[in-house]
């Protein structure tokens, strides 16, 4: 493919040694540079770049076939000692990225531990990305036809995105990926974060964790929120009371008629309200129907 | 057997379907759409169902009724969609071999269907006005 564009010089320093470099200087630590294996062209001279900028060099077995295989194998070297509880996602060739937006983009991620941290500018999305590890473990568990993209867009109610004003270091992340083109770089937190409770850090609506339920509707309720479905994010520990109180507070149209609504879980209707939802179960909520459910309600004398 | 259907119900092959050299006693029952409740007048009624759960509901009501009675053959067809005055909405058709049990196990079978398998229905009045039978939700005022 001629000479790799992250080699190309910037001002005298090649476009992976800046980005490197940014990410080091920014706070990142380690940054580690997934490059594929010396036999393909200008790998070899892209791991000494990366190495001598501070990079952490990752030699992929084969050529990564795109950005999330190269990703996958970041997480597999970071995964070998003690993870990072939040690692950032850049591209390799972007030359824009400043020390100053990584240095940003980590202080959010130390603030919001359990969100998806993601710079914009203008209305696009950009990078550094900051993920917390928990979805590390997510991304070798997508489908194989989906990317890093998929998972942000699955998890859209932890993204939190700040406005930055340098358009220069922002690319979307729908760009087709080369298989040198990300690198993946891992930030510790400290020993506080590492070791502290899942939620609740005071820092507001992120922190919460919830499970993205999708709810079938039916009659009254259909007509009422106007869709067979609804989408529901429904706070942890999602039982089925949870549901219920989500299903009130993002349908307000049908808070009237939740405390009627039984739930059926994968076609039973479920009368304990503490039951947990299972992730991935089809979940339906039945108004009652016209010969009378009281016998199976819960606190309704028949 | 069992059934959801949206074409119109065919209660006389149901009926034919559950008699039985091994049967003293054949119940059918029919749902049909009503004009008048009380002094409104009911133009149409639609029926809705939660397919996957009604027909395992449906099954459920089946094996318990084989369990309760000695049934020969048994039939539970349920309609949804558009239905006009007087159409057939629901078939229950039990055989037995005597009839006190094929008349207990078909009346079981209708009022346990209406109280657990997810079928609704909508009143459309002659009116124009629509009203979805939820017993315990109030339909709105005015």
């Amino acid at each position: 493919m001629g000479r790799p564009k992250l080699l190309l010089p910037i001002g005298g320093v090649s476009v992976i040694a800046r980005v490197t470099g940014a990410l080091r200087e920014g706070g990142a630590d380690p940054v580690v540079v997934v490059v594929a294996p010396a036999s393909m062209p200008g790998a070899a001279a892209l791991a000494s770049e990366a190495a001598r900028a501070g990079g952490t060099v990752v030699v992929a077995a084969e050529p990564p076939p795109d950005m999330r295989t190269s990703v996958e194998r970041g997480f597999d070297y970071l995964a070998q000692s003690l993870p990072p509880p939040t690692f950032l996602l850049a591209p390799g060739d972007s030359p824009g990225l400043s020390a100053d937006l990584v240095a940003r983009v980590i202080t959010q991620a130390r603030t919001h531990p359990h969100a998806i941290i993601i710079p914009e500018a203008l209305g696009r999305r950009g990078h550094p990305v900051a993920l917390p590890w928990s979805l590390a473990r997510e991304i070798r568990d997508l489908p194989e036809d989906v990317g890093i993209n998929y998972l942000i867009a699955r998890n859209s109610h932890r993204v939190l995105t700040f406005e930055v004003a340098e358009p220069a270091a922002l690319e979307d992340l729908d760009t087709p990926a080369d298989y040198h083109r990300w690198s993946v770089t891992g930030r510790r937190l400290g020993a506080l974060d590492v070791a502290g409770p899942e939620r609740d850090h005071g820092y507001g609506e992120p922190e919460v964790r919830t499970l993205r339920v999708t709810i079938r509707l039916f009659a009254l309720a259909r007509q009422r929120a106007g869709c067979a479905e609804a989408a529901l994010d429904v706070a942890e520990p999602a039982t089925v009371a949870a549901l219920k109180r989500a299903l009130s507070d993002q349908y307000p149209a049908l808070r009237p008629l939740v405390p009627q609504l039984m739930i059926a879980i994968d076609g039973e209707y479920v009368s304990d309200e503490n039951r947990p939802v299972p992730p991935g179960a089809e979940v339906a909520a039945i108004p009652p129907v016209s010969g009378g459910m009281d016998k199976l309600r819960p606190g309704v004398a028949p | 057997m069992i059934e959801i259907t949206e074409a119109p119900i065919d209660y006389a092959a149901l009926t034919e379907r559950v008699r039985s050299h091994g049967a003293g006693a054949v119940c059918t029952f029919l749902g049909t759409v009503r004009e008048l409740t009380g002094e409104r007048r009911t133009a149409r009624l639609e029926y809705e169902a939660y397919p996957e759960m009604a027909l395992k509901k449906m099954a459920e009501l089946e094996a318990e009724a084989r369990r309760r009675w000695p049934i020969t053959e048994l039939a539970l067809v349920h309609r949804v969609g558009c239905l006009d005055l007087g159409e057939v909405s629901v078939v229950v058709a039990v055989s037995c071999p005597h009839r006190q049990t094929a008349f207990e196990s078909c009346q079981w079978l209708i009022d346990t269907l209406k109280e657990i398998v997810p079928i609704w229905k909508k009143e459309v009045w002659a009116d124009g006005s629509e009203e979805w039978v939820h017993p315990g939700i109030e339909p709105p005022s005015g």
